[in-house]
């Protein structure tokens, strides 16, 4: 018992002495912001550091710890770290999964602290940026990366094929969704590629919303409004109808099961954001950056968006609303726009966003500022994973040689209702 | 007790009564087991115990709202979900493949490798590779050759004029292909189970048949086949209950696609866990699976003893 005792005494001594020297290290009143990402680039990394280097002027005594988890499992622990009651002070948020999460009340509402916050101009973001974050005067959110999806076009397989170049039809307003069709079929034929890939070439699987909703919007369509599926719309049917037509009948689209790869020259053409423009210098072909291609509703650019938002259980919130106050000022923005094309109109319109990515041109570049100020936001809804796990065995029969195209939509709108 | 404390010792001898050797050993034991004993009732007694309580609620993971809703779960799965029916004909048709075609391999390739020849070590080795090998690298291969136009195995089977399917495109093909894929993966454990069978058959049974006058398959079906029984009863019982929680393979193959043709159960519980967050329905499906493997497992024991009585 005697020697039990002095054990507990010795270890108790011991904890008491680690808890003492912790809290002389840490100091009274240094503070840490832990800050969930899902880049694990080192470039990205160093620029936030940066940032947070900034945040230090003002708050001498803060430390900001970026946590990077790969954008795979995202949601999911960012989830189980809230439910767990170990959440993050600040997180990147997708686009997809912001509304279950102001649904659920665990993102903080830090409209007030922004408007408050001195020469932040919270109008200077944009309107349509701000609708998946903000209700009314709450918001929930700060998009930083508000980036459309372009067209990437090989140049050298584009004169291969004897077709005027993209940027040249976009001007003379010839990009449309039948010259898209036509340059994807001849590019095929013209070159040992496909012509077209699909966003990562998941079009069928992870990236369905990226591969019908360009054209969708082209045709006027939409996926989803006020409750009312419409992918059943006579709009949205002729749009895909010419999807499925490129894929089994023209065959110049990577079709279902196979895999093509635009950044090593197996497609000639494929959708995506500027960030994967960083890829470029490795592919070895001309290349360049088009817009979305036009359809009988005109151009509707599609935009991707990630945000930062401030976390309801976090132990910091004020601290950390400031923070992001201050990552998402002018300044910063302009900072990220290297990265992540800008939401705030002053830093949009401004030389620096147009040269600010070293890799595209800046008549490239404007096209690209052009798309996010007449943009949408991908179609979000607080029950996204149930209505795309609902969605995903529909279109699995769409994207089928034999698929009956309208009836198949309408499966997938019999098989979404309850969930919209 | 006062005396004990006049002399230090004198300390031990009172309490030898008390710590018996019997009791040394009680104790002792109980801490060698601790490690795994303590293991066993934080890590699986009692999330086991939790889950049967998660599965009588409501819970949003997000939201962390909590219902009790008593059987509504099971309810709604049993009754009103058209999804939970399919999911659970495509475990039983999974394991139906599976578990005879496993079994089937993994006895020929046991009767061919059991007895030493030249490079039999080689062959086995050959076999047993794909167990160790990591299921995701296993999958991700097999979905490379198993594309559509552009895939080795259609191209092989091109060049014989055979016209392959979009193997992991086509529902039925999927679900053919991930199975065949995960017998290759797995065969090999069974087949050394039943290596260890056949060797520990002393050799008299069969020499005393064949002086008989018994061919090669009288032998196999009367002497060596009555004497795998036990092991044959293991496997089959590990191979379903391993059929019935596979998820790996599928996740990483086909995502439970195309057209929820390989939608399987241990999938569908992950699905409603992890990327609907809705934790009390997961637990009550979690559950119907405990009982449905329980029951298979039953159902096999009590076979296997009319079998042999």
């Amino acid at each position: 018992m005697k020697k039990g005792g002095l054990t507990m005494t010795r270890q108790g001594l011991f904890a008491a002495g680690v808890a003492a020297s912790a809290l002389l290290a840490g100091g009274a009143s240094a503070q840490e912001l832990r800050f969930t990402v899902w880049t694990g680039n080192d470039a990205h990394l160093e620029m936030l550091n940066g940032i947070a280097e900034g945040f230090r002027e003002s708050h001498p005594d803060v430390t900001v710890r970026f946590e990077t988890i790969p954008a795979g499992d995202y949601t999911q622990k960012l989830t189980f770290q809230i439910a767990g009651g170990n959440p993050p002070d600040l997180g990147w948020m997708f686009e997809d999964s912001i509304p279950a999460f102001i649904a659920a009340g665990v993102v903080e509402d830090i409209g007030p602290a922004l408007r408050e916050t001195e020469g932040y101009d919270l109008d200077d973001f944009s309107g349509p940026a701000m609708d998946l974050w903000s209700d009314g005067d709450a918001v929930y959110g700060i998009p930083f990366s508000t980036s459309p999806f372009m067209v990437f076009y090989n140049k050298d397989m584009f004169e291969a094929a004897g077709l005027e170049d993209p940027l040249a039809m976009v001007e003379a307003g010839e990009w449309t969704m039948e010259a898209f069709r036509d340059a994807a079929l001849k590019l095929t034929e013209a070159n040992d590629a496909w012509g077209f890939e699909f966003k990562d070439g998941e079009g069928y699987d992870s990236r369905i919303m990226h591969a019908i909703m360009p054209p969708i919007r082209a045709y006027g369509g939409h996926a989803w409004q006020d409750g009312e599926c419409g992918f059943d719309d006579p709009k949205a049917v002729e749009a895909v109808t010419i999807l499925h037509d490129m894929i089994f009948e023209d065959q110049s689209i990577v079709p279902p099961g196979e895999q093509g790869d635009f950044f090593s020259g197996s497609a000639a053409m494929t959708v995506n954001q500027i960030s994967r423009a960083s890829k470029m210098p490795e592919a070895g072909f001309a290349w360049g950056i088009a817009p979305l291609p036009t359809g009988p509703a005109g151009a509707a650019p599609i935009i991707g968006q990630a945000g930062i938002s401030v976390f309801a259980q976090g132990d910091n919130k004020e601290l950390a609303t400031e923070f992001a106050a201050f990552m998402t000022n002018a300044e910063n923005v302009e900072v990220m726009a290297q990265f992540f094309p800008p939401a705030r109109a002053s830093v949009l319109d401004s030389d620096a966003f147009i040269d600010a990515n070293e890799l595209i041109p800046a008549e490239q570049m404007a096209h690209v500022s052009d798309a996010i100020k007449q943009g949408s936001v991908l179609p979000s809804h607080e029950n996204a994973p149930k209505i795309l796990a609902a969605m995903k065995p529909r279109f699995d029969a769409l994207f089928r040689a034999d698929a009956d195209v309208p009836a198949t939509l309408a499966a997938v709108c019999a098989a979404i209702q309850d969930e919209l | 007790m006062a005396s004990l404390n006049e002399t230090g010792t004198t300390v031990r001898a009172p309490r030898a009564p008390w710590l018996t050797l019997k009791r040394r050993e009680t104790i002792e034991g109980w801490l060698f087991v601790s490690p795994t004993l303590i293991g066993f009732l934080i890590f699986f007694l009692g999330p086991l115990i939790a889950v049967v309580f998660y599965s009588l609620s409501e819970w949003n993971l997000l939201s962390q709202d909590t219902t009790f809703v008593g059987l509504a779960n099971y309810e709604d799965a049993l009754t009103q979900n058209p999804d939970f029916w399919q999911v659970i004909r495509n475990s039983v048709i999974f394991a139906a493949g599976l578990v005879p075609m496993n079994m089937a391999l993994a006895l020929a390739l046991a009767m061919a490798l059991a007895r030493p020849f030249r490079g039999v070590v080689f062959f086995r080795t050959i076999f047993f590779a794909p167990v160790v090998t990591s299921a995701v690298a296993w999958a991700i291969v097999w979905k490379f050759l198993l594309q559509g136009d552009a895939g080795a195995v259609n191209q092989m089977l091109a060049t014989v004029g055979i016209d392959g399917p979009n193997w992991l495109r086509e529902p039925n093909w999927a679900m053919a292909a991930v199975i065949v894929t995960r017998v290759l993966k797995m065969v090999g454990l069974n087949m050394i189970l039943y290596i260890a069978a056949l060797q520990s058959i002393p050799r008299d049974y069969e020499e005393a048949a064949r002086l008989e006058g018994a061919s090669e398959w009288q032998i196999f079906r009367m002497v060596i086949w009555p004497l795998l029984a036990p092991t044959t009863l293991i496997i089959m019982v590990i191979t379903t209950i391993g059929s019935f929680k596979v998820f790996d393979h599928i996740y990483l193959m086909t995502g439970g696609g195309p057209e929820n043709g390989t939608l399987v159960l241990a999938f569908y519980i992950y699905q409603q866990a992890f990327e609907f967050f809705e934790i009390g329905y997961a637990s009550a499906l979690a559950m119907i699976m405990f009982v449905i493997v329980l029951a298979l497992t039953v159902v096999q024991l009590i076979l296997r003893q009319k079998g042999s009585t």
